[in-house]
């Protein structure tokens, strides 16, 4: 219904880019050969025609789509240089040439004439245009400056997503060397509580499948995750699924598109998600349907969390849930009949003050119902951008190094210094010493070791007063690297720091609020950076695929590549010899010496490339080759690799295949505070390795040799361990439970279940208690009484500054709104389409009210792709010329709750108050 | 001889709207138009459900026979076009047709109204000018979830047909 062109904010009259078309005609069209016929022969077409380019000024190139995290491929292709159109890959083994409609736009957005064309600079309140060599040379001196007067702490460097691996990797070093851990990147705001919650479980924290594997299952439980919207192609998999007979169970607080494909859809009350999946537990346990063998095998701590959820009856669980007792049992049976099962979660489970707890219950589900490390069962968080599991594995992260070395210990900077020196791929020597000397030091101690500032809350350190932050001064500027301001929450706090710093840094092909929210007349620097059409390079899918990206256009106006800005960045500042890359390739080499701990030292850009070019030998079922240059190779050699003829792991902890085959199972070397070593109880299969509860001592061996050891003696690198149900004292929680959220619609609950008691984390303290106690204080349950989450559509991507600037996605999707039930609509006397304001106890947004059954009446829902209009008033002419939205709407995240996770920071967007009234 | 059709499997249409831009592309169709719209009914409630709307070339049509001016033809393929030289836009076409397929381009303000029909031409054509092509249908070829099957008819119901043997048996997944 929201497709009226009349929008309020959008500029939407325009006439389309044309461009010299093609009329040269395909030939024939071939057989796809395999078994496999979901797809008319029709619509599949053979690899030949693809390199064959019609004409010598025609060039197809395969690439990889750069919204989501499915890793769908594209033929990009190009007339006389420029990028024309697209066209199905349809060999590519995960999506098949299907693309959602923001995949089939990419052309579209690479072409908009709204990109930012030149570097700029905001001189008097007006934008001006400036030399690229003018910029890096302001922008390096005020970052030495900053530097030399307050320390590198000062500065924080923010976001790059969406480069590739080598250029995430190349963003943490600049951070390293620039001597700062004050960088961070979006999963901080999107998965970071699921990589604290599995790799304490596990051992790694990332999905345990990949895209492909979901089709084995036979029960898809989707828990917070609205994948029809925000990963369509991945419902291709689940249907494969379910034509073959599999179960489709969606529980969440919205009847979004995905619960309409459901055989069982749940709706419970936002926020009490762990409550959930305890009830589910006591239900299995209560039955017996549990998988006891694989209990006491594979696992540790199934007793405590038998004790916990034993107070987690579906009738306690009804209360806290709204969800009645006999749905709660039925969804307990229906995923324990059709086994395996698996959970597939995004935002919904992550974006929470206990979201790392909602991610442990699920793993805890997963384990006790026996399905971890099956083919089609395990956990499954599907991650948003399409290199954000690549750049969580490079750890643009102000807590980890590339590879998930913890900052805090001085051991991974000294394997730093080593890899920076080694590498043949600079000229660069740096030792320990010299590394740690560009950190500064603070109460005596080297920040080298500190963990720094988060995306989700930077703007406190230029805010709050210096004694309140741990680090020695205020930060003072902000590098935001391709970073959405507005999927940040706290915007109101966002933008007042963004008006107190002394520069502003955005990098991005479309520089959107990061350029337009402060109101200010000097000091903003903007790049024009090249999208991922335009430059090469890696990226890991949410399956831990590494693809490889060919460049389908070359870089647009005068915009750069970041690899090149990182270059000659690095340069101005003094360690360019330690970016004296060559080629991406001799990164992809670096990546491949130095991450260890996850297996990246199979992916050789030659491999990768490999793949890439014989795409139509793997088997859309399984993922693997079967025969041609690739055999045995699972697509996208996803990780751990161990070795340059490792086929990759598609399914993590799956200790059924011997890990020459992509067999694999727990981390081991873990004790538990008891002394208790967390290793296996029996062996896996004949020929497949022996129990061993250590490690081998592989993530610090530059040769390589250990890993080959590791293999050749049948076992993974990390050993053979358990999963761990309860985690070490230090966690508040060893085994989850519910707690109930910063904002809650419940004071009686909140009183039986209350949040965790202030902490200090990432440089500042965190109100949990006191900021839950404020609400019932204030009264906001009476005051605001909707409870407000934000999402997805499919239409928009992230904060939106690329498909807002698609004229054909908005034309889909042309504004912001808010989805209200029909009985509040009719109780506040609103109309469908009628502009409304949203308030919440932060501020308030003005936006079209959507009236639909999709939420109840106790609950919003608002999409949170849109900015460009902050609280009403339209920033339209804030934006550098000719780089201004095309659509733009009001920010939920201006309104948004103010809560954070206990590990990791993350925000909490799904549970705030609200009241809604006509505008 | 090949019959061209198309056959949503509405089970699996999602509304990622994926075949509507990849008609905007290849078709050049403008922003206003669409020879493609994915339509939700029950929105919000149990039996939601997207389909893919275009024109599915029917074997008989109804547009061609209600056209006073005979604008619109039948390929020998089965592929329904419409000569907008001959097309005077009185939109009889539209009366007639039961997918709500024919559309009329408005422009901007009175006197820009171009008024002659436009729909899916199985991407033989584009919106203005341009040679014919081969029928190769981008919102088939681009649609995410494998919903919408384009191809020769025969084709396309032993696919479906192949679909719809997996759903009848329950639990059983080939190769295991």
């Amino acid at each position: 219904m929201a497709t009226k062109l009349e929008s309020t904010f959008s500029d939407v009259k325009m006439t389309r880019r044309t461009f010299a078309k093609t009329t040269a005609a395909l030939g024939a069209v071939a057989a796809l050969g395999s078994g496999y016929a979901s797809a008319t022969k029709f619509t599949d077409k053979i690899i030949e025609e693809v390199t064959a380019s019609p004409s010598p000024t025609t060039k197809r190139t395969k690439s990889f789509c750069s919204f989501c995290s499915v890793g769908c491929g594209y033929i990009g292709v190009t007339e006389d240089g420029v990028f024309t159109k697209m066209e199905p890959w349809t060999d590519a083994p995960t999506n098949r040439g299907g693309m959602c409609s923001k995949g089939a736009a990419l052309a579209n957005v690479t072409n908009s004439p709204r990109r930012l064309k030149y570097p700029m600079e905001k001189v008097g309140g007006k934008w001006k245009r400036i030399t690229w060599d003018e910029a890096l040379t302001k922008i390096s001196s005020k970052l030495n400056s900053t530097r030399d007067t307050y320390g590198p702490d000062s500065v924080f460097f923010c976001g790059l997503v969406h480069g590739s691996n080598e250029e995430c990797y190349m963003f943490r070093k600049f951070g390293m060397l620039f001597g700062t851990n004050n960088i961070d990147h979006q999963a901080r705001l999107c998965h970071s509580t699921t990589v604290a919650g599995l790799l304490n479980t596990f051992g790694h924290g990332a999905m345990t499948g990949t895209p492909i594997s979901l089709q084995h299952s036979k029960c898809h439980f989707f828990f917070g995750s609205n994948a029809a919207e925000a990963h369509p192609v991945l419902m291709q998999k689940i249907f494969e699924a379910k034509d073959r007979g599999a179960k489709i169970v969606v529980a969440d607080p919205r009847f979004t598109r995905t619960a309409a494909k459901a055989d069982l859809y749940v709706r419970f009350r936002p926020g009490s998600d762990i409550a959930f999946i305890l009830g589910l537990i006591n239900v299995i346990i209560e039955n017996g349907w549990q998988d006891q063998e694989y209990i006491d095998n594979r696992t540790y701590g199934f007793e405590y969390v038998k004790e916990v959820v034993k107070d987690y009856t579906p009738e306690v669980v009804e209360g806290i849930t709204w969800v009645p007792a006999a749905q709660i049992r039925e969804v307990a049976r229906i995923i324990s009949e059709n086994r395996p099962s698996n959970i597939l979660w995004s935002m919904g489970v992550t974006q929470h003050s206990v979201g790392t707890q909602i991610v442990r219950a699920c793993a805890l589900l997963q384990c006790i119902l026996g399905n971890q490390g099956k083919w089609g069962g395990g956990c499954m968080p599907v991650r948003g951008h399409c290199n954000v599991q690549g750049a969580t594995d490079m750890c643009v992260l102000s807590h980890f190094l590339p590879g998930y070395y913890g900052v805090t210990s001085e051991g991974s900077w000294n394997w730093y210094a080593q890899c920076f020196s080694d590498t043949p791929s600079t000229s660069g020597k740096i030792t320990f010493d010299e590394l740690k000397a560009r950190f500064a030091t603070y109460n005596g101690e080297s920040m080298m070791t500190k963990i720094g500032f988060t995306v989700s809350r930077w703007y406190e350190g230029v805010l709050k007063p210096e004694a309140e932050i741990d680090q020695p001064h205020n930060i003072k500027v902000a590098v935001l690297w391709g970073m959405g301001m507005s999927s940040i929450t706290e915007m109101i706090k966002q933008k007042e720091a963004m008006e107190k710093l002394d520069m502003i840094v955005v990098v991005d092909p479309f520089p959107s609020v990061a350029a337009a929210l402060a109101d200010r007349a000097d000091g903003i620097i903007v790049l024009p950076a090249a999208t991922r059409q335009e430059g090469g390079g890696s990226l890991s899918t949410t399956g831990r695929e590494i693809l490889w990206r060919d460049v389908v256009v070359p870089p647009l106006y005068e915009s750069k590549t970041d690899m090149w800005i990182f270059q000659e960045l690095a340069k101005k500042l003094g360690f360019g010899a330690h970016f004296d890359y060559k080629n991406i390739e001799d990164v992809t080499r670096e990546i491949n010496l130095a991450v260890r701990p996850i297996g990246w030292q199979g992916q050789t850009p030659e491999r990768l490339k490999k793949q890439k070019e014989n795409a139509h030998t793997f088997d859309p079922w399984d993922g693997r080759a079967k025969g041609g240059p690739c055999n045995g190779e699972y697509w996208g050699l996803p990780w751990p690799c161990w070795t340059t003829d490792h086929p990759g792991t598609p399914v993590l902890y799956c200790d059924e295949a011997p890990v020459m085959e992509g067999g694999h199972d727990f981390r081991a070397n873990r004790k538990t505070d008891e002394g208790e070593e967390i290793v296996r109880g029996n062996l896996p299969p004949a020929g497949t390795g022996g129990t061993i509860h250590w490690t081998y001592n592989y993530a610090k061996d530059p040769t390589g040799e250990v890993n080959k050891q590791a293999v050749a003696e049948g076992n993974p690198p990390t050993g053979r361990g358990r999963a761990m149900l309860r985690v070490q004292a230090k966690w508040t929680d060893r085994v989850p439970k519910h707690r109930e959220p910063i904002e809650s619609p419940e004071p009686d609950l909140v009183a039986k279940y209350p949040t965790y008691e202030d902490k200090r984390l990432y440089r500042v303290m965190t109100e949990f208690k006191t900021e839950q106690d404020r609400s019932i204080a204030e009264g906001r349950h009476t005051k605001y009484p909707i409870i407000l989450s934000s999402g997805r559509q499919v239409e928009h991507h992230g904060a939106g500054a690329q498909t807002r600037n698609s004229e054909y996605l908005v034309e889909i999707q042309p504004e912001m709104y808010v989805e209200i039930n029909p009985k509040l609509a009719n109780d506040i006397g609103v109309k469908h389409w009628d502009m409304v304001w949203v308030e919440s106890a932060r501020g308030r947004c003005k936006v079209r009210a959507y009236v639909t059954e999709r939420v109840n009446e106790k609950t919003a829902f608002m999409p949170y792709h849109w900015a460009g209009v902050f609280q009403g008033e339209d920033y339209g002419d804030r934006y550098p010329d000719g780089a201004k939205d095309l659509a733009r709407g009001d920010s939920v995240n201006i309104i948004a709750s103010p809560g954070y996770d206990e590990q990791t920071q993350m925000q909490e967007t799904k549970v705030a108050l609200c009241k809604v009234y006509k505008a | 001889m090949t019959t061209y059709k198309f056959l949503p499997d509405v089970e699996r249409c999602i509304r990622c709207g994926g075949c509507e831009v990849a008609c905007k592309q290849e078709n050049n169709v403008p922003i206003g138009m669409r020879r493609i719209r994915v339509v939700t009914v029950n929105e919000g409630k149990t039996g939601e459900m997207n389909v893919p709307m275009a024109c599915m070339h029917c074997t008989d049509p109804a547009c061609l026979k209600a056209c006073p001016a005979k604008a619109i033809y039948k390929r020998e393929d089965g592929i329904v076009l419409v000569d907008k030289d001959k097309c005077v836009g009185c939109g009889y076409c539209a009366y007639a047709c039961p997918f709500g397929a024919p559309q009329f381009h408005h422009g901007e303000g009175l006197f820009s109204f171009k008024g002659t029909m436009d729909k899916c031409t199985y991407c033989v054509l584009p919106y203005e000018g341009g040679a014919e092509k081969a029928p190769e249908p981008k919102c088939a070829a681009f649609c995410a979830t494998k919903a919408l099957l384009a191809g020769d008819a025969d084709e396309i119901s032993a696919t479906y047909r192949q679909r719809a043997a997996m759903r009848l048996q329950k639990g059983e997944i080939p190769g295991e």
